[in-house]
């Protein structure tokens, strides 16, 4: 038993260690952004300075790093309610009837899980531009309404949980397939929402490469596009102010995590073992 | 469409979704819920792609429109083959990859051990998860950025630490160096990845039943016998999920290496990726045409390796299903 | 759950409202939204790579209280692939919009801006530099650009550590003593013995490799032109790390910002640098006359007073801003009225030298100010008087449009070899791959 305990002990011991390590580029991180850049360049402390504000200023002077959480926000919101509402459309159609086209898709479905995103890249943009759509949101947003992968997610949850007779009932009582889709379909896809939609969310936060290619007005700048321009810009002069804009980049993410860390983690589980 | 193909199809068809399918009064209902689907899907998915490819068979340029641009043929492929710099990007992809994986897959693997381990009974699960995985849900071009600073060879916090604690006599120059580029942006990558990957092992093995390890520790096995017989083949359907979706994932590396050097691939083109390579001819030197074969060539490599892992994992089901009949 | 779905969808469906009616405010003023004409305001957009606009756009809008201008800046490496998809699409286009020198030769024979002799501004062109005027009209003579600035470089020095050294810190003796490769870097060894660092990176030096006579990167044939003068960069700059003539602070970067202001650390890369010698101050920069206002004025503020300018061993010139209106522009008129006061403007040009300390291309003023001006910053010297000297030197005649690219490649290879991690040969080898690779039409030379 004793054994046991000091195993444990080490064990322990290691797992704080590992825990540090993962955080010490964060605490560089909201260390140095509270110090001026010459204190930067003359070394590193673990003690905040008190040059905040200053750095806020710079940054603040030259981008609004806000209005690149916003602009993420809408794209992300918007991505993912396209994506869950009509994959699950969908799949409920894949699930519940039979008809003509019905293998043809399915098959489609497997082979683009395959397909990486670049591939459509160039093709992508030159719609876009066809279009006039290109510097809006429009071509990183409506893509979203064909995820094959969500679908596919969404038709082995409904096929595992979803009774028909529910189905047969509710027609009995004369209800239409739409609002039963609404009514009956859509709250049993829950849990499946809430998992692709977790992924679909920070897919779309992150996204980087298409953002890159369609944006060009710096009101209309992704997060991750606002930090790429931080590092040509004239802010780079000053580390403080880089190391603020990447800190408002990040912590309110650790934030909100801290409240949805359970279940974006339970959404993983889900993820793996029905994926 | 008449309800008789309809219902032909339907007795066709093995989806054996439903048995109760004789009462549907509106056969549009279907072709109504996946439009939407099916014509995004076809023009913002499928269109994209093939035009690319045809873009791929010409010197397109981004100037003038496409109607300027001249039909080359297989040209574009012939130049691939032969490119250089297209093979340098391709090896450091998968050097990249490969060093992330070992690190993500051996920190993660060990982990969920660790915290699976019934004699032990380790605490604090949920929050030692939550720690490990929050580096995941980081946007990428914060970290990138962060970390090409953090590293920066004379005024980065990482080479000011060390020569504080005397662990270095100077400065290491850590973003010119090649390898140690590399071994940076695989380690970040790691950082970045192996609590999502602890996380999934940790639901794999807690699928296995108990009575396995149990029947086991009776029989007097120890723990790397029970380690190789039982938690490993167990693990093997949830160890190809980790493993494709790694692949996947790491042949498209873009934004950490972009955004860590110069965006070329500096030092010496040791971080140009494919994709960087691709973006790069695309829309830094307007070689659209040739970037356009980079992506199908990217895409060819994608499917090879996604076969030879399903390949190799289903030769070692069929073995394991061999064994255990015996 | 059904009420949560409720609820749910309403929030999903107002971010997706907004999500819409951003989109629409994101279609560019140049689609025209219709405020262009009546007695409602006017918005303009005016894409840059520098904030240098951010004043004269300050005195337009108090002189014209109806128009709203928006500056929108892209940082120079992104500009042009930024810009160009929208000046093709026009969507999302600007109405004003400027470019680089570098670039600037392309641009003018697309049609991205306007033809400016619809304003006829032909009757200006006696009162600017040639070839500032030149380099904005294109083969079919359509003056597409303009620009108010000219941009000869010279080196930036600091006068307390010259007087140290060198014993003057006169203009005119310490740019006798760098009339010449040799005495600049004799000037190094005599800096670096007193502790000094005669620049903060090799890339100070490369303007002065070309010498007299420079070579444009690629010629008419599409030959990559790898000129003795231009290889000898390699040289200078391994000459410039290796004696520790420079402070290993790359351009742009916090250190270099840092340098002009105080000591800086360079504690890396001299094994035998002893204990305690862990900072240097370095004495000075090249840097074209834009350099002054845009990057000591701002961001040294430490050593205001401090500085001087003289020439180095040759003459040079680095960028140059031109701007111009895009031709889908709907609102052309007040365009022009901007850059007529930007660049025609004597009493907005008159009080912008005095703002900024900037070089200008629009004679008339320049000879004003040019008598009796002294730059308190420069410590009272009068640079006009040495810039406008050296603005007559210019030959534009060597720019390509490769050349930023160009010289981004050539100057990581110089960096490679510099670091000791490649050979001269190995170093220009992979240049040579590099410029092959992303310009297939360049021909590059055979190398050894």
């Amino acid at each position: 038993m004793g054994k046991i305990k000091t195993a444990r002990g080490v064990i322990y011991f290691f797992l704080v260690l590992l825990v540090i390590i993962c955080f010490i580029p964060f605490y560089m991180m909201i260390i140095n952004a509270t110090r001026s850049n010459s204190e930067i360049l003359r070394g590193f402390t673990l003690i905040p300075g008190n040059a905040l504000m200053d750095n806020y200023d710079i940054l603040n002077s030259y981008i609004n790093i806000w209005i690149g959480f916003r602009n993420s926000l809408i794209i992300a919101v918007s991505v993912t309610v396209l994506n869950s509402y009509f994959s699950a459309l969908t799949a409920f159609a894949l699930v519940v009837y039979e008809f003509k086209a019905k293998n043809v898709i399915f098959i489609t479905f497997i082979v683009m899980m395959m397909v990486p995103g670049q591939l459509g890249l160039i093709g992508l943009y030159d719609l876009a531009s066809t279009f006039g759509i290109l510097d809006t949101y429009w071509p990183l947003i409506i893509p979203a309404i064909a995820a094959p992968f969500t679908v596919f997610f969404f038709r082995q949850f409904l096929i595992t949980t979803m009774p028909m007779s529910i189905l047969e009932s509710g027609r009995i009582d004369g209800a239409s397939e739409t609002y039963m889709f609404h009514r009956l379909v859509l709250p049993i896809l829950m849990p499946a929402i809430a998992t692709m939609g977790i992924f679909t969310f920070i897919g779309s936060w992150n996204n980087f490469l298409f953002p890159l290619v369609i944006i060009r007005s710096p009101r209309l700048y992704t997060l991750p596009i606002m930090i790429r321009q931080l590092q040509g810009s004239p802010v780079a002069s000053n580390l403080g102010a880089i190391y603020l804009g990447i800190a408002i980049s990040v912590v309110p993410i650790m934030i909100a995590f801290l409240f949805l860390s359970k279940y974006i983690i339970s959404s993983i589980t889900a993820g793996a073992v029905k994926g | 469409m008449n309800k008789t193909d309809d219902q032909t199809v339907a007795a066709d068809s093995t989806a054996a979704v439903s048995k109760r399918k004789t009462k549907k009064k509106n056969h549009n209902h279907p072709y109504f819920y996946i439009a939407p689907f099916v014509i995004v899907f076809l023009s913002f998915n499928i269109y994209p792609i093939l035009l690319t490819f045809y873009y791929s068979l010409t010197n397109y340029t981004g100037l003038g429109g496409i109607e300027n641009a001249d039909f080359v043929g297989f040209e574009n492929y012939a130049r691939l083959i032969g490119d250089s710099f297209f093979y340098e990007a391709f090896f450091n992809t998968i050097k990249i990859w490969g060093v992330n994986f070992a690190i993500q897959i051996t920190i993660a693997m060990g982990l969920a051990l660790l915290f699976s381990d019934m004699r032990l009974k380790l605490k604090g699960l949920n929050t030692f998860r939550a720690l490990f995985f929050l580096p995941n849900i980081i946007t990428i071009a914060s970290v990138a950025l962060l970390f090409s600073i953090l590293l920066d060879w004379n005024y980065g916090s990482l080479n000011q630490m060390l020569l504080t604690l005397n662990l270095i006599d100077r400065p290491i120059n850590w973003l010119n160096d090649p390898v140690l580029a590399q071994g940076w942006v695989a380690l970040i990558g790691a950082w970045m990845w192996f609590g999502n990957t602890f996380i999934i092992l940790m639901a794999g093995i807690s699928g296995i039943p108990k009575d396995f390890y149990e029947a086991a520790y009776i029989d007097g096995a120890n723990w790397w016998d029970t380690f190789t017989k039982i938690t490993l083949p167990q693990l093997k359907p949830i160890l190809l999920y980790v493993f494709i979706t790694s692949i996947i994932g790491g042949l498209q590396i873009f934004d950490l290496p972009l955004l860590m050097t110069d965006g070329r691939g500096a030092p010496r083109g040791a971080l140009n990726t494919m994709v960087i390579y691709l973006y790069n001819q695309g829309f830094s030197y307007a070689n659209f045409g040739y970037s356009a074969a980079i992506a199908y060539g990217l895409f060819i490599i994608t499917i090879v390796f996604s076969a030879i892992t399903f390949k190799t994992m289903y030769r070692s089901q069929v073995k394991v299903k061999k064994g255990g009949r015996k | 759950m059904k009420n949560s779905w409720k609820l749910a969808s309403l929030l999903c469906g107002a971010v997706l409202m907004t999500a819409c009616g951003s989109d629409t405010d994101t279609g560019s003023d140049a689609d025209g939204d219709s405020n262009g004409g009546g007695e409602g305001s006017v918005d303009l957009v005016i894409n840059s790579f520098t904030d240098e606009l951010a004043y004269p756009i300050e005195v337009f809008e108090e002189r014209n209280p109806d128009v709203n201008i928006d500056l929108q800046i892209i940082p120079t490496e992104n500009y042009v692939d930024t810009l160009r998809p929208a000046l093709e699409s026009g969507s999302g286009a600007p109405d004003i919009f400027t470019g680089e020198i570098v670039y600037l030769l392309d641009w003018i024979e697309q049609d991205y801006w306007m033809d400016l002799n619809e304003y006829n501004v032909d009757e200006w062109s006696d009162d600017y530099l040639d070839y500032v005027w030149e380099l904005g009209r294109n083969e079919a003579g359509e003056m597409k650009a303009l620009s108010w600035q000219t941009t000869p470089g010279g080196i930036y020095y600091r006068r307390s550590i010259a007087d140290e050294v060198f014993g003057t810190d006169d203009p005119d003796e310490i740019g006798e003593m760098f009339s010449t490769m040799d005495g600049l870097l004799d000037a190094g060894e005599e800096l670096a013995n007193a502790g000094y660092r005669l620049f903060p990176d090799e890339g100070s030096i490369a303007p002065y490799t070309m010498g007299n006579n420079p070579e444009p990167w690629v010629n008419d044939n599409n030959e990559l032109q790898m000129t003795d003068a231009r290889l000898s960069y390699f040289d200078y700059a391994k000459e410039l790390r290796d004696n520790e003539y420079s402070a290993l602070a790359p351009a742009w970067s916090p250190a270099w910002y840092a340098s002009f202001n105080e000591p800086i650390t360079y504690n890396a890369g001299w094994e035998e640098m002893a204990e305690g010698e862990e900072t240097t101050e370095v004495f000075g920069v090249s840097l074209p006359t834009w350099g002054l206002h845009s990057v000591l004025k701002t961001d040294a503020q430490a050593t205001a007073g401090d500085w001087a300018v003289t020439n180095g061993p040759s003459a040079y010139f680095q960028g140059g801003t031109w701007i111009g209106i895009y031709e889908g522009s709907e609102n052309k008129d007040v365009a022009f009225d901007f850059i007529q006061m930007l660049v025609n403007d004597e009493e907005f040009l008159t009080q912008w030298v005095e703002e900024t300390g900037d070089v200008l291309s629009y004679k008339p003023v320049m000879e004003e100010v040019a008598q009796d001006y002294s730059d308190d910053y420069l410590g009272g010297q009068n640079h006009y008087e040495f810039f406008l000297e050296r603005a007559e030197q210019i030959d534009p005649s060597n720019v390509t449009r490769y050349d930023q690219r160009l010289d981004q490649m050539f100057g990581a290879s110089v960096g490679a070899y510099v670091d000791g991690v490649l050979t001269k040969d190995e170093a220009l080898e992979e240049f040579y791959a590099e410029v092959q690779n992303a310009f297939p039409d360049i021909e590059v030379p055979e190398s050894n």
